[in-house]
């Protein structure tokens, strides 16, 4: 197992106001998994996400990525783990503006300590496999949000973590540029093993999973597989 | 990575860094400038001083510093020092000197005066008052004096003039003669153009009857940097008997304040530093704040705190030292264009009891550069500790959800 989350509550104490944003989770995904967190607002789906990609610690319950405890790690620890283990996009892209489409993928290589070769090698080849070659000169704000997203999607696997972790990846997207973004993720996970968990209340994200993991109030109320998705169709 | 990172980050928004830059260059310019200027006005003081009769080192007979009286001499008018001197290649020009304090009168009036016998060719390499002849003539004929031209307004004496010039002699006795002013001195500085009165040496010495004795050795040499060394050197060779002192020991007035030009120094880079440091830090937090989903997003996918940290502190370096070039660059140029110095004669009455010239060259050490740039790093460095900290502090799934 990649990664599991063990009876996990997340409770958020704002100036004495306690919410309950997860409560008794347990959650595991094998290697090569293409897994959508599904639920309306509120239900809990980020909160799992960031818990699992080690960028928050449960109120209690245990996190595992790849046999290893998260809870007992300090915070440079689990920066180290991130760098090396996890993949994220984001809602918003969040790519760094002041940096090239091909500076931005190499960001993470750089920060692992990838030779300037290999990282360079490594960029053409993602860029390429987003089909974005040609663009890896250009600014974030001059491509459009579909582009943006393939960037950070090609930033996400340049450094060939075990897992991407994708917040609502397509909630920013128009249809037709959603569903060709899916297409490359899906494609990602047949052809090279790139494992993904969304999170998302996008139908087509939930049509495309291989797993639909179904949140409300946060607890899952449905864990179902399917033998084919609409993306892998 | 983080370096262009840094340097990109700078000119996302090019009016603040343009602000900032302007703010922190203007503020290092009008530093350096002023200091040079200061500076300048000190080292003319000191100069002014020096070459009004200072010298660069004086000697003495032993206790003339408690006592400077006739009888605290230097016999054979110093001979034995002045093949000591001789023997210094760095001493460019001496010149011994007869001190008495006496009175000169005119029919019309009387003023205390400092009676001076020198060698007039000598006395020309150690002191500018032969050089500062504005009417009539140095020393030459014998009975003839030399005096300011302030001391010969309040005489009411001019080239020419008769003046009877009073004085103890070595034994005690009053004694007194007549001599005929043939010239007149104008040299900016106090001393000359008010309160000597030259005579050659054999004349004074004749006046206050002290045969072949002298009352001070003034020495110039060819390195003001060099006059501890070669003091040291002299009282070497000529033991403890003579007085050998520098210009700062003999004059430490000027040392105080030149001491005091350095404490001004450093209150003026304080206070632009501080100044420059809160804005520097304000500045970043703001730039910071902006990017709190970035920095989420750094930290998120790895980037180690101490990189974060390091990233802000790198900008602020860049926008500091980049405001440093400039500030340096505008304040060579200004210094340049004020080069031959600022004429400030319409002050000329106020100022000249300072023995200030009247026209100020801005001066400048290495160090004047070198502070202003090491203080400037040290600052750029801590005023973006608190944004630089408080970006690495940031927790990435909070900074992911700021808006």
């Amino acid at each position: 197992m990649i990664i599991e989350a063990i009876d996990i509550t997340k409770v958020y104490d704002t100036r004495g106001v306690k919410t309950q944003a997860l409560d008794g989770v347990s959650l595991g995904l094998e290697e090569g998994e293409f897994t959508a967190l599904a639920g309306p607002s509120g239900s809990g789906k980020t909160t799992l996400l960031n818990l699992l990609g080690a960028l928050d610690t449960p109120t209690s319950g245990k996190i595992q990525l790849e046999g290893v405890e998260l809870s007992g790690l300090s915070a440079a620890a689990l920066s180290a783990l991130r760098l090396r283990k996890l993949g994220f996009v984001f809602q918003a892209y969040n790519l760094i503006p002041v940096l090239s489409a091909r500076e931005n993928v190499e960001f993470v290589m750089e920060l692992q300590g990838v030779s300037l070769a290999d990282r360079r090698k490594r960029a053409s080849e993602v860029l390429e496999r987003v089909e974005l070659d040609g663009l890896g000169d250009k600014r974030p704000l001059e491509m459009s949000g579909g582009q943006q997203q393939r960037v950070a999607v090609a930033r996400a696997i340049a450094s060939r973590p075990s897992i991407v972790l994708a917040d609502e990846p397509t909630a920013n997207l128009d249809s037709g540029t959603a569903e060709r973004l899916l297409e490359l993720m899906a494609q990602l996970n047949r052809e090279d093993g790139v494992t993904f968990l969304f999170s998302t209340h996008d139908p087509l994200v939930m049509g495309a999973a291989r797993r639909l993991v179904r949140l409300r109030d946060g607890r899952i109320i449905q864990d179902e597989t399917t033998t084919t998705s609409q993306a892998s169709a | 990575m983080l370096l262009r990172m840094a340097w990109r980050n700078l000119w996302r928004n090019p009016r603040r860094t343009i602000v900032v830059l302007s703010a922190i260059s203007i503020g290092i310019a009008g530093c350096i400038v002023a200091m040079a200027i200061n500076l300048g006005m000190v080292a003319g003081m000191v100069d002014t001083a020096i070459r009004g009769g200072l010298a660069h080192l004086q000697i003495h007979s032993a206790g003339w510093d408690e006592n400077p009286e006739l009888e605290v001499r230097l016999m054979d008018g110093g001979a034995e020092i002045a093949k000591a001197l001789d023997a210094t290649p760095e001493i460019q020009y001496w010149a011994p000197r007869l001190r008495a304090e006496g009175l000169a009168a005119s029919p019309r009036a009387s003023v205390g005066v400092s009676i001076t016998g020198v060698d007039p060719i000598r006395e020309a390499g150690v002191s500018i008052a032969a050089d500062s002849i504005s009417e009539g003539q140095w020393l030459g004929e014998r009975g003839r004096v030399v005096l300011g031209h302030k001391l010969a307004r309040r005489l009411n004496a001019e080239v020419g003039s008769k003046i009877v010039l009073s004085v103890q002699d070595l034994a005690g006795e009053l004694t007194g003669q007549a001599f005929r002013v043939s010239g007149l001195i104008r040299s900016g500085s106090r001393e000359l153009d008010d309160g000597v009165v030259f005579m050659r040496l054999p004349e004074a010495q004749a006046l206050v009857r002290m045969g072949e004795s002298i009352t001070e050795i003034a020495i110039v040499t060819s390195d003001r940097t060099l006059v501890n060394q070669i003091q040291a050197r002299l009282r070497a060779a000529l033991g403890s008997g003579p007085e050998i002192r520098t210009w700062e020991q003999l004059e430490p007035l000027l040392v105080y304040m030149i001491a005091s030009m350095d404490s001004m120094a450093w209150v003026l880079y304080a206070a632009v530093f501080i100044a420059m440091a809160f804005g520097i830090a304000n500045v970043l937090l703001m730039a910071v704040f902006e990017r709190t989903r970035e920095i989420g997003m750094m930290r998120a996918v790895g980037m180690s705190r101490a990189r974060v940290v390091s990233l802000v502190v790198i900008e602020s370096t860049f926008v500091t030292m980049l405001g440093l070039l400039l500030g340096v660059g505008l304040a060579l140029a200004a210094i340049w264009l004020i080069g031959d110095g600022i004429d400030i004669s319409s002050f000329a009455g106020s100022i000249d009891e300072y023995g200030i010239e009247t026209v100020l060259r801005p001066s400048m050490r290495s160090r004047d550069l070198a502070t202003p740039i090491v203080i400037g790093a040290i600052t750029a460095v801590i005023s973006s500790l608190w944004p630089a900290l408080r970006a690495g502090r940031a927790k990435p799934a909070d900074a992911l959800r700021h808006v």
